[in-house]
């Protein structure tokens, strides 16, 4: 299935500070395509996820927010694209890392299931050479 | 031909070759083009004096060995992905160094083409948006000291403090809630800490985490922390994430925080007769 691409923000994630507008940014959106407050917190909840992640584990990349839609059988639906995208060392162990309570940080290991968890799709692809990219999308009504 | 050529064929024939060779040599912007193997070719009046060199010295010369920019010799490179057919036609941004200055720039290409349609080479202009990006730093700066500021603790009774929240939780910010905490507790012997966060933007696990500290090193201090705020959307967040608060104490609204921590301390609101 195409998704076509309506709006994209690309934010440079460099320094805790970002997040900010990361968070703010996804909220926009998900509110533009008419997700509820809840929704667009949890939205924003898991995009931030990603943010944070990129700084504490890569110190800096690249955060891309897109409003996409695509057809579905009730007729066009929008949603939002998050792509956070690195250069870091890479995540050794996907399998594991998107197990409960398994953290290689001083956290709570919560992170990546949780985003699978609040949005529809859920990518995940990761090296030492080519660090982490991780694309996760949710589609409104 | 049809109709649509035709006009555009005698338009751009109205327009002298040599008028339009001044036009590019005096437009003030930098241009330039390079061939296949990105040796320049062309560099207009603006690119010349922004390089602080003539175009007889560098004519001839590799692109990167003049702008030596972050760009340069990386798959960055926007001039060689449309030497080799690829769209990047997009303006991006990259910073050079000219005499240990370091300029920011934003510059556009695109292929160069003969009669034919092939590639022979590349061109761009290149914008200097060093006041932009200088703009943009001083606000990520005044930004950060927003947040640094944005963290008060307010004594709200005898032993009640009240630290509302507003915006986005980073560790830093984090790290700052909790020094101010632990110091009003010691400062007004505070016994009961209401953390309002109502005004959070974000609830990821990071910050559940943080709040999780903060609320376990303040119970180290004899003080009771109760967070309140938790509306629909954080209480969604908090279980969708699958963080366990524990023993926190938690209040939907400030209102209901403060009558609890009332209830711990022993005092009652009484209308007066």
């Amino acid at each position: 299935m195409i998704n076509r691409v309506i709006e994209e923000i690309f934010i440079d994630v460099c320094e805790p500070s970002d997040n900010a507008q990361v968070i703010y940014t996804a909220r926009q959106m998900a509110a533009d395509i008419g997700f509820d407050e809840t929704q667009q917190f949890l939205i924003a909840t898991a995009v931030s996820e990603l943010a944070t992640n990129i700084i504490r584990y890569a110190s800096k990349g690249i955060v891309i927010l897109r409003l996409v839609s695509k057809m579905s059988n009730t007729g066009d639906i929008q949603g939002i694209e998050v792509t956070a995208k690195d250069n870091g060392a890479g995540i050794s162990d996907i399998d594991k890392a998107m197990q409960e309570h398994f953290s290689t940080g001083n956290s709570l290991g919560l992170g990546l299931p949780s985003v699978k968890r609040i949005m529809d799709e859920f990518f995940i692809q990761s090296s030492p050479e080519k660090g982490t990219v991780v694309i996760a999308k949710r589609w409104g009504q | 031909m049809n109709e649509k050529d035709r006009i555009n064929n005698q338009i751009n024939n109205q327009i002298d070759d040599n008028l339009a060779l001044q036009i590019l040599r005096q437009i003030p912007t930098p241009v330039m083009a390079v061939d296949r193997d990105l040796k320049i070719i062309f560099m207009n009046q603006a690119g010349c004096s922004f390089i602080g060199k003539n175009f007889e010295e560098i004519k001839g010369s590799y692109c990167y060995s003049i702008f030596n920019s972050a760009h340069c010799q990386t798959p960055e490179c926007r001039m060689k992905k449309v030497i080799e057919g690829e769209d990047a036609s997009k303006a991006v941004r990259n910073e050079i160094r000219i005499n240990d200055r370091t300029v920011y720039i934003e510059y556009t290409a695109a292929p160069l083409k003969d009669d034919n349609d092939n590639i022979i080479g590349g061109l761009e202009y290149i914008l200097d948006i060093t006041d932009r990006v200088r703009q943009e730093q001083k606000l990520k700066e005044q930004s950060r000291i927003i947040m640094e500021i944005s963290t008060p603790a307010i004594k709200l009774w005898d032993r009640i403090v009240v630290l509302p929240v507003v915006g986005v939780i980073d560790s830093m910010r984090a790290q700052q809630m909790m020094d101010t905490m632990l110091k009003q507790i010691t400062k007004n012997s505070s016994k009961v800490i209401i953390l309002d966060i109502q005004g959070v933007a974000a609830v990821d696990t990071a910050v559940a985490n943080h709040l999780i500290k903060i609320a376990k090193a303040t119970k180290l201090m004899g003080c009771r922390c109760i967070i309140s705020g938790i509306s629909p959307a954080v209480a969604q967040a908090i279980v969708q994430l699958g963080i366990d608060l524990g023993e926190i104490n938690t209040n939907s609204t400030l209102e209901d925080a403060l009558s609890d921590a009332f209830a711990l301390l022993k005092f009652e609101v009484v209308r007066k007769k």
